[in-house]
């Protein structure tokens, strides 16, 4: 008979023990440390003068991710404008083509944002000739949305901040949206906006598949099946933009970001070897000095991005995958802003650095009332600064 | 050689740095020494360490041996480490040793080789501070982490002049590494963590000497004497200087007091202090002379199967050679308790051991410890 096996009960029992580790202990420093931890500073890194620079044109007229609309705001008076196709004549039901009746139109817009503290917004529709391109000027824009006739206002909730808005036409305003004769069958229509303080929204582009400006259009079909006898046509505007009237280009000597056509940033900071090649950076902020308060629409800010640089080629450079800060502007701040651009900074600490320098851009760029200028390192004062905290080797574990 | 032989060897060749004992008294110098003993010689508080010859303490004590024996060993620490800072248990499990030995076919020669620790430097320290930054205060989480230590391969050869007197001699190679890592945590979140990350090598050699002699038929003395060369220390491949290791001597009696009843004492003195004033020049705070004294008995249930069940008992007091602060005192006291088994016709066996340990030095630092160790040994 075999007996129970102790020196298996007692492998078993050691096997079972085994493996558990739990080391930490707490101790005083430097009581008992064998040397001092990470060695940890501050440093503030200024510009390369005159290095700094602004460009524009980083935008197509045809790519703007929202339509601006505006009334009085200081950020610039805006103006959309939308052309829908000519309707069809007849409609496809079952197979057979068929003339219908209009019995309602409805004008929908995708609503981005507003200032959602401005209350009574309206947005009013206005017939304007269609074929606005993206050549026309504010003026011309202007000029013809307030010449034309008065399609409808559309009265937005107050408490709507994002989400569709639409007019619908039934009836005798339905005449509001006859096509003219000359214009192909076309409808062309401009958009403003009024509020009970001055104000802006922002309309979904044509670049928004969900969302676009679209004409719904609801007949009644003489079909001998009466069930199908309401049927609508979907139309998407072929055409939308916005004009605007926005402050004077900035001077020289001021970083801008932000506009139409998109600006964009670019600074140069110089690295000391003696950090590149052992500091570690924990914290890398960068502060901007606004050099006029930050222009946009009140509680829509726009957001700041920086970037890394992959290759320094001025406006065309190349930026970093993965490597950017963002920091949220509001409209009218005229402090310093702070950002944090430590996933940039710390690339120039690694043994094959890319360019010292960041690319700071404005979102959603072209789409935005916001336009921010910040004092460059031309200024006299208030420049750029980059303060940095790293850790330097300390070498601890001495015998 | 046989394959047995020749698979043992090559698990003796593949392992790791040995190591056991993490503390907090293994910060500095080179870390906690550590014992070369076999799972029964460390039962009876080090005492047949001399003797014994699966320990590689003693060249000599392998001259006896009659068939190739391998055997490896396992700790699990649990650990209350107090400190000025507070508090903390600990845990770890280490392997501290592999050995082999058998004698040499047609000859009075017998060979071992063996891998065990030197000294232990394997610790977590966590401490809190707060620095000044960008005007503001911030709280700061270290920690310091060391894993590894010295590892001591051993080739000995030993030679049985009679049945009574046998000689041994044995070279030493030094060598292993501390992986060290630095961290740096923050409280406010804006601030990322830093990490540094280098690794301390060492190498050394040395060699050891001893002799084992039974007088009469109940009494056997053994001493051994150990000079080790300097060992070079490296930080990630760049010299960082040299230490010199100091010269051991041991000597200890064994005594047969009855059938069942064996009791055995010895010292040993190890002259640390000749490593002090290059500790110091490499940042350390330095080292002392230490001595141990132990005494243990193994008393035999069963004389004819001396093999089956025996009861260890030992209890052992050193002072340790790295203090914590400069000029102070560290010590460590054991007692401990053990037994063995064999089976597959005694060819295999397992033995136990449990241990208690207390270490203090001034200034509010003290541990308590218990060590479980398993052996293993195979008689191929």
């Amino acid at each position: 008979m075999r007996r129970p096996a102790a020196p298996g009960a007692a492998l078993m029992l050691v096997a079972t023990l085994a493996c558990t580790e739990k080391l930490t202990a707490p101790v005083n420093c430097p009581e008992l440390c064998p040397g001092e931890s990470l060695i940890v500073r501050d440093t503030v890194l200024l510009p390369l003068v005159g290095m700094d620079s602004s460009y524009t044109g980083y935008l197509a007229a045809n790519e703007v991710p929202a339509l601006l609309v505006s009334d009085g705001l200081a950020a610039g008076e805006a103006r959309a404008f939308a052309d829908f196709p000519k309707r069809s004549d007849s409609i496809s039901v079952d197979g057979l083509q068929y003339a219908y009746t209009i019995d309602s139109v409805a004008i929908g817009f995708g609503l981005l944002a507003r200032d959602s503290m401005v209350p009574g917004l309206r947005l009013l529709l206005r017939r304007i000739t269609p074929g606005t391109d993206t050549t026309a000027t504010f003026e011309a824009v202007d000029s013809a949305f307030r010449q034309g006739a008065l399609v409808d206002s559309i009265l937005v909730a107050d408490t709507l901040k994002t989400g569709t808005v639409r007019l619908v036409l039934k009836g005798d305003t339905l005449s509001r949206l006859d096509p003219a004769e000359a214009d192909s069958g076309r409808i062309g229509l401009a958009v403003g906006v009024r509020a009970s303080a001055p104000t802006g929204v922002r309309l979904a582009s044509l670049l928004d598949p969900t969302r676009r400006p679209t004409m719904i259009t609801y007949v009644h079909v003489p079909t001998p099946d009466t069930t199908r006898r309401k049927q609508t046509i979907t139309a998407t505007a072929n055409n939308a933009n916005y004009v605007i009237a926005g402050p004077p280009p900035p001077g020289a000597d001021v970083l801008a970001l932000g506009g139409r056509s998109g600006t964009r940033s670019l600074i140069r900071f110089a690295v000391p070897a003696a950090l590149r090649d052992s500091a570690s950076v924990l914290r890398a902020t960068l502060e901007l000095t606004p050099a006029a308060p930050i222009l946009g629409l009140p509680n829509d800010p726009g957001t700041l991005q920086f970037r890394g640089l992959l290759a320094d080629l001025g406006p065309k450079s190349v930026v970093l995958a993965g490597v950017a800060g963002s920091l949220a502007v509001p409209a009218g701040a005229i402090g310093v802003q702070s950002a944090d651009v430590r996933s940039i900074v710390s690339t120039w600490f690694t043994p094959n650095p890319p360019p010292s320098v960041i690319f700071i851009g404005l979102f959603p760029e072209g789409g935005s009332f916001a336009r921010a200028e910040f004092q460059s390192s031309r200024a006299a004062s208030d420049g750029p600064r980059l303060r940095v905290t790293y850790a330097l080797p300390s070498r601890p574990g001495h015998p | 050689m046989t394959p047995a032989c020749r698979g043992l060897l090559l698990l003796l060749l593949v392992a790791g740095p040995a190591a056991a004992q993490s503390s907090e008294f293994g910060v500095r110098g080179l870390g906690i020494p550590l014992r070369p003993l076999s799972v029964r010689a460390r039962a009876t508080g080090g005492a047949l360490g001399l003797f014994d010859s699966e320990s590689g303490f003693n060249p000599a004590a392998i001259g006896l041996v009659g068939s190739v024996t391998a055997s490896f060993q396992t700790v699990q620490g649990w650990r209350r480490s107090q400190t000025p800072a507070g508090v903390a248990s600990v845990q770890d499990n280490r392997f501290p040793g592999i050995y082999v030995s058998g004698p040499i076919g047609g000859t009075r020669l017998a060979l071992a080789l063996s891998a065990s620790g030197y000294t232990d430097r394997n610790f977590e320290l966590a401490s809190r501070d707060t620095l000044l930054l960008r005007g503001e205060e911030v709280e700061v989480f270290d920690t310091l982490v060391s894993h590894g230590g010295v590892s001591d391969l051993r080739a000995a050869v030993a030679w049985r002049q009679s049945s009574t007197v046998q000689w041994g001699v044995a070279l030493h190679m030094l060598t292993g590494s501390n992986r060290i890592t630095s961290h740096r945590a923050f409280s406010d979140t804006l601030y990322a963590g830093a990490t540094e990350r280098f690794t301390l090598s060492y190498l050394g050699f040395g060699g050891s000497a001893g002799v084992m002699a039974r007088v009469g038929s109940r009494l056997t003395l053994a001493g051994m004497v150990r000079v080790d060369d300097r060992l070079t220390v490296e930080r990630d491949s760049s010299p960082v200087g040299k230490t010199r290791l100091p010269l051991t001597l041991s000597g200890g009696v064994r005594v047969q007091l009855l059938d069942r009843l064996l009791i055995a004492g010895s010292g040993v003195y190890r002259t640390w202090s000749v490593a002090d004033s290059e500790l110091v020049a490499q940042g350390g705070i330095g080292s002392t002379n230490t001595f141990e004294l132990n005494g243990g008995l193994e008393y035999i249930p069963d004389p004819k199967r001396p093999n089956r069940r025996p009861l260890r008992l030992g209890v052992y007091h050193a002072s340790l050679p790295f203090p914590l602060e400069r000029g102070s005192d560290v010590s460590e006291t054991g007692i401990s308790l053990g037994t063995g088994f064999r089976f597959v016709a005694d060819r295999a066996g397992l033995d136990l051991a449990v241990e208690r340990v207390w270490r203090s030095a001034g200034a509010g630092f003290t541990e308590r410890a218990t060590l479980l160790t398993l052996g293993i040994s195979i008689r191929p």
